[in-house]
């Protein structure tokens, strides 16, 4: 009877309208307490709704900001109308919308050709977290890209694509294989690491032109017997997190002085019947690690840096103490995680990591909580082997696959499982936008990726989303203004 | 009374047959021959009395029919002699027995003997004299019985006819009766009573005096009725129809009985000349057009229409011509409708090389039986070719047809098929290709992902041997081996830690250290590759015989290849297809199927060793392993596997999985179970504690098996690679308890890899841990499946 009356009366006549309620959490867009009710037509759209809150009469915004809505925790993608009719509701019932400042279609900006896989990227510039350990020695418009490559070779690129720097070959104190990992520590240090299964750190230097520079080895760090698959780096304490594929967590200082000594067996040097000898020309000093801990790809937390959190392969992600150097808490998931990044949020961040079984699990790591996968994003077609959140913002992330793209997540937008994705465990994410790799284009997709693969995704601020793949490019997209504030 | 004694007979004949109805029903079968021939016996014995009775009727039929009535069913042949014997002393003594036994026929029995006792006993009448003086035969009264309809016993009637009855007004008599004496005239009642009478009419009181009797004449109601009617001049009984239907005696139905036995007139079979003529007339009309047959009246309107138009031919002698606007040609016949035609139309006609590739199918994969032939004229259509093919197959059709009609079986299908999970239940399981490994110039022969489960190393025709990063697809290390010959196996040592790669090309097997060992984990493992070069300088091997080669030389494969990181190359005598180490990676086995007496080796990486343990070896060696657990050995013949105890040195088991050639096997982590794969596109399962056959056959696969694999890392997994290019992944899952059969469900077809000259996927691999697959394709690539 009510399911009649409500279609009944939700009759769909021209010009009939609906009464809105508009919210937000955004401080600085706060509507005033007596313009939130509004009536709006029943067939207005995001950007008709956008409009009016930027109108004079609402916010009265000096630019434009594009909004989004969420509607019951989705996005509004039709007419107010459509939503109505989906969910089954009356006309007459008052809708709260609430606002947020929407994310802006990433656009292709420019790609810098390689010649090999690109395995890792890095960003410095003004907002990105090594910029600002740099501090006031970081030179305004100095952006820099820092690209790891599977020849071996580091490279660092201005905004404009050409290679101010390359580290120099194994032979003058380079990787001996590839790399798989690199990170600016600052405007003048980088570290790296690989196959070759040593943490190397390099002093940065520029010419006063800005159109030469130089990659220095200052420091090896031996300590690791597998192949080093990411690095991270926290800049007020100076300690570099390794994972490593022997499933060891290493934490690594780079200052020589205070660095232990490298352990004597694992150093190249100490082997005469190493079979290709390696003759460094260059000594550069050898450390060792502060600490080992039994775990995998390691991320630290972005509010506490005495808490370092782990993704492995054996489907386990582990909080780690990083001043005991003890595992605190394990949690298992269905999958072998491959990546992990952590999102600032409230007290403690939430994780997410990429799983190999093409989705990535939102993971709350707090002990005290009772479900631990929050959510699970869904949209990739291969292995999620990179994750990189949001410079600026603490909902939105972006994901490198194998399956060729880099997908841009909004954690806002919330729908419950379906049944066949294992329903029951927290709500499904889409993607808000694709970015398909540009060296592809027109050529014939495949689903998997099949030679074009991304590796390692960077997100910054100033510069955009910077990816780097098996098509052998640093890819740099970038919304205009990407959130427009 | 013969009617009625044939009735009789007729009834008792009825009685028998019932009580010996009876008499079946109550009995088994062994006595039921025994009961038709007494039947039998009764029926003769029935006939022979008719006989009798036929022959003497007159005489002793009554009693004839008495002694049948009272006979009892004669049961046995003495009995029926008794009966008859008793039936002719019944007809010495008739009427002596008395009967108890119908009642039916008692009564009428009874009084057929009270009549025969009054014939018989005393005659019916009494002589007296009359008054002649002659003999008079007095008859007893007659006495009529009750419902007798004797009308004339009335009253006595006056005689005294059609006078007037007051003549006898003075007399005491009104009359006299028919023996002469007087009526005398009825007291009548006094005054009182005539008042009354007249007062009170009695029912049917006229008034009249009778004059027969001097009465006073009542008449009945019924009688008055008559009266009525006759004045009325009606019929006077009630009830009397004057007009009934005629009975049609004398009909055209020749009745079964007719009422006149005369026979049929001549005239009756003699064509009537009357008729003839007349029908002549008609003929004669109907000749001569006079007589028209019938046609409906709309019909014969129309023909009359009809009969008015006229036609003409107007290409009755049609020459060809040139096309002109003015001619106009004669309207084409319509070409025949089908094939099948003698003069078929020519888009019917197939074209040369239908016609061979017709002639070139299998007869009954031909879609049609015939091909379409045009002839000119039917005149020129040959005989039927196929005649006597056809009728002998047809002959043969009916010479072996069954004669038993098949029951269908009105069973859901359905029903029938065994209970299985469903896939999605199963997970997880590969299901699609997540990464293609590209590198190899030509087939990749074998693959194998090493115990951390982190590189993959693949071989292939290039002579080649390849390490991978497993999960992104990098080529890490590559070393050619051969030039000339492909790397058909390549193996890790299955111990933790070690990254030891073992290789066969052409008929050597190098053992070999790909760099992604940390330097101590490198140095650890040069140590146990070179620990043997020591036990074989020290003399420890066994002393051959003068002028016997070795089976095998180890040695340094030179300079070249050591740099690479190929530490030990062994040399034997024919070329190794497989390379199977055993658990603990002391020992290794590689088969050489062209290798004969020393097919199978075994090598010890610690001694530096090499053994042939088959002196002889029936049948080519197709591939070898080791048991997970236990110190056993299996060899795989072209057609069977023999299980080999390694302590014992002896036969344990022979397997036959009833595949015509091998191509591989694997034994599960368990030990008790075996999956084998056969070019014959089998996979078959093996219980080894079950049976030597088959616990389950597996034909999906298109074109031969390559390669089987369990997963070894605890998923109840296992893939088999085949030419078709598709891998099929099954679940089976095997219980430890014994009663309880592995349940398999195929789960998934992995398709990707191309079919190149007939080869599909050549080599199949799990990942340690992770439901991952990998393969070896024959297009030069692997893939990753997860």
């Amino acid at each position: 009877m009510d399911v009649t009356m409500a279609d009944s009366t939700a009759a769909p006549e021209t010009g009939s309208q609906v009464k809105v309620i508009f919210t937000t959490t955004e401080a600085d867009l706060q509507l005033p307490e007596s313009k939130r009710q509004l009536l709006v037509p029943a067939d207005i759209r995001r950007y008709g709704l956008s409009r009016i809150l930027n109108s004079e009469s609402m916010l009265a915004t000096p630019t434009a900001v594009p909004f989004d809505f969420l509607v019951n925790g989705t996005f509004l993608t039709g007419t107010l109308e459509d939503y109505l009719k989906d969910s089954g509701l009356s006309f007459e019932t008052t809708v709260t919308l609430q606002y947020v400042r929407s994310l802006i279609p990433p656009v292709y900006q420019a790609s810098f050709e390689h010649d090999d896989w690109v395995s890792a990227v890095d960003v410095l510039s003004q907002t990105s977290p090594a910029g600002r350990w740099s501090g006031d020695a970081f030179q305004q418009g100095r952006d820099r890209i820092l690209s790891a490559s599977y020849d071996g070779l580091l490279r660092i690129w201005n905004s404009s694509g050409q290679v101010i720097a390359t580290s120099p070959a194994s032979s003058l104190g380079g990787h001996s294989a590839s790399v798989k990992a690199a990170k600016f520590l600052s405007n003048n240090q980088i570290a790296s690491a690989g196959l070759d299964r040593t943490i190397r750190v390099w002093k940065y230097t520029e010419s006063d032109d800005q159109f030469s520079g130089e990659l220095r080895p200052t420091l090896e760090l031996y300590g690791h017997k597998g192949p080093i698959e990411s690095l991270e780096y926290e800049g007020t304490s100076k300690r570099i997190l390794t994972a490593s594929a022997d499933g060891t967590i290493g934490l690594w200082s780079t200052s020589k002085s205070s660095a232990p000594a490298a352990p004597t067996e694992l150093l190249p040097s100490t082997h005469s019947t190493k079979r290709r000898k390696i003759s460094s020309s260059v000594s550069t000093a050898q450390r060792g690690p502060i600490s080992l801990v039994p775990a995998h790809h390691a991320v630290f937390d972005p509010r506490d840096r005495t808490v370092g959190y782990s993704a492995s392969l054996d489907h386990t992600v582990r909080t780690l103490d990083l001043a005991t150097g003890l595992v605190v808490s394990t949690l298992a998931t269905a999958h072998p995680l491959l990546s992990l990044c952590a999102v600032p949020r409230g007290s403690s961040p939430l994780l997410a990591a990429g799983t190999s079984a093409r989705h990535i699990a939102m993971v709350d790591p707090r002990v005290s909580t009772t479900t631990t996968s929050v959510m699970t994003l869904r949209g990739h077609g291969n292995k999620v082997v990179s994750i990189a959140a949001a410079p600026d913002n603490d909902f939105s992330l972006a994901s490198g696959s194998h399956d060729g793209t880099v997908r841009i997540w909004d954690l806002r937008s919330v729908r419950p499982a379906k049944k066949d994705e294992g329903g029951g465990i927290g709500g499904v994410s889409e993607p808000v936008y694709v970015i398909e790799r540009e060296g592809r284009q027109g050529k014939k997709k495949s689903v998997t990726g099949d030679g074009c693969k991304v590796f390692g995704v960077a997100w910054d601020k100033t510069v955009g989303i910077v990816s780097g793949g098996e098509d052998k490019r640093v890819q740099i997209n970038k919304g205009r203004d990407i959130f427009a504030s | 009374m013969a009617p009625k004694s044939a009735d009789k007979k007729r009834k008792a004949s009825v009685q028998e047959e019932l009580s010996d109805d009876e008499f079946n029903d109550l009995d088994f079968d062994g006595a039921l021959s025994q009961s038709e021939d007494e039947f039998e016996a009764v029926s003769t014995d029935e006939e022979d009395e008719e006989d009798d009775g036929d022959n003497d009727a007159s005489e002793a039929e009554e009693e004839d029919d008495e002694a049948l009535h009272s006979d009892d069913i004669p049961s046995d042949e003495e009995e029926v002699n008794d009966a008859i014997e008793k039936l002719l002393k019944d007809k010495i003594e008739p009427g002596v027995e008395a009967d108890g036994k119908d009642d039916d026929d008692d009564l009428t029995a009874e009084d057929a003997r009270g009549q025969n006792d009054d014939d018989d006993d005393r005659p019916n009448y009494r002589v007296e004299k009359d008054a002649n003086g002659n003999e008079r035969y007095v008859y007893p009264e007659i006495d009529p019985v009750y419902d007798s309809d004797d009308s004339d016993a009335q009253a006595p009637e006056n005689t005294i006819g059609d006078i007037p009855l007051s003549f006898y007004d003075q007399y005491p008599h009104i009359g006299y009766d028919i023996n002469g004496k007087k009526i005398m005239r009825p007291a009548t009642g006094d005054a009182l009573d005539a008042l009354l009478d007249s007062i009170e009419v009695p029912q049917g009181w006229t008034g009249l005096t009778d004059p027969a009797t001097g009465k006073p004449l009542q008449l009945s109601r019924d009688e008055l009725e008559i009266l009525k009617r006759v004045q009325m001049n009606e019929i006077p009984v009630d009830g009397y129809d004057p007009y009934p239907d005629t009975v049609e005696w004398f009909t055209s139905f020749e009745e079964k009985m007719p009422l006149s036995a005369a026979p049929e007139p001549k005239r009756r079979f003699l064509p009537s000349k009357h008729e003839q003529k007349r029908v002549m007339k008609l003929v004669r009309a109907i000749r001569e057009g006079r007589i028209l047959p019938y046609k409906p009246p709309e019909e014969r309107e129309k023909e009359e229409e009809e009969k008015e138009e006229v036609h003409y031919d107007i290409w009755q002698d049609e020459q060809p011509r040139d096309p002109h606007v003015m001619h106009i040609p004669a309207p084409k016949l319509p070409p025949p409708g089908y094939d099948l035609s003698y003069n078929p139309p020519a888009e019917y006609l197939p074209t040369k090389e239908e016609k061979e590739a017709w002639a070139n199918q299998d007869p009954e994969e031909r879609e049609k039986e015939y091909v379409p032939q045009k002839y000119d004229s039917l005149r020129k259509v040959p005989g039927y070719d196929m005649f006597v093919k056809e009728r002998f197959e047809r002959c043969l059709d009916l010479y072996l047809a069954p004669r038993i009609r098949k029951n269908r079986l009105n069973i859901d299908p359905n029903s029938l098929l065994p209970k299985l999970p469903r896939p999605e239940e199963l997970k997880p399981f590969p299901t699609v290709c997540q990464t293609t490994y590209r590198g190899h110039d030509g087939r990749v022969r074998s693959l194998n992902i090493d115990p951390s489960g982190q590189w993959l190393a693949s071989g292939g025709d290039d002579g080649t041997v390849r390490v991978w990063e497993l999960l992104t697809g990098r080529q890490i290390w590559s070393v050619r081996l051969a030039t000339d010959e492909a790397v058909n196996c390549v193996r890790w040592r299955p111990t933790k830690g070690t990254a030891i790669l073992a290789a066969a090309a052409g008929e050597d097997i190098f053992l070999m250290i790909p760099p992604v060992l940390d330097p101590e984990a490198e140095q650890e493992n040069r140590a146990i590759l070179d620990v043997g070069f020591g036990h074989a300088t020290s003399g420890q091997q066994a002393p051959l015989n003068v002028g016997q080669t070795p089976p095998a030389k180890w040695a340094r494969p030179g300079t070249k290849l050591e740099d690479e990181g190929v530490l030990i190359r062994i040399t034997v005598r024919s070329t190794v297809k497989v390379v199977s180490w055993h658990r603990r990676g002391d020992h290794f086995a590689t088969t050489s199927p062209s290798g004969q007496r020393s097919a199978v080796a075994i090598h010890t990486l610690s001694k530096h060793l090499t053994q042939i343990p088959f002196r002889k070896l029936s049948g080519l060696a197709q591939t070898a392993h080791f048991h997970p657990s236990r110190p056993l050995f299996f060899v795989a013949t072209q057609r069977m596997i023999r299980c080999y105890d390694l302590q014992k040195l002896e036969l344990v088991k022979v397997i036959q999985p009833g595949a015509r050639w091998i191509s591989s096997f694997d034994i599960h982590t368990g030990g008790d179970n075996l999956i084998v794969g056969s070019y014959d596109r089998r996979l078959l399962w093996h219980d080894l504690d079950l049976s030597t056959r088959p616990y389950k056959t597996m034909r999906f696969h298109e074109q031969a098996i390559r390669a089987v694999k369990y997963h070894k890392g605890g998923l109840p997994l296992f893939v088999d690679a085949s030419d078709d290019g598709s891998l099929q992944v099954f679940h089976g899952k095997v219980v430890t308890d014994l009663m309880e059969n592995p349940t398999i469900v195929p789960v998934k077809v992995l398709k990707g890899h191309k079919v190149v000259s007939n080869l599909g996927v050549l080599d199949v691999d799990w990942h340690p841990k992770e439901p991952w697959v990998v393969s070896a394709g024959a297009d030069g690539t692997c893939r990753l499946w997860m």
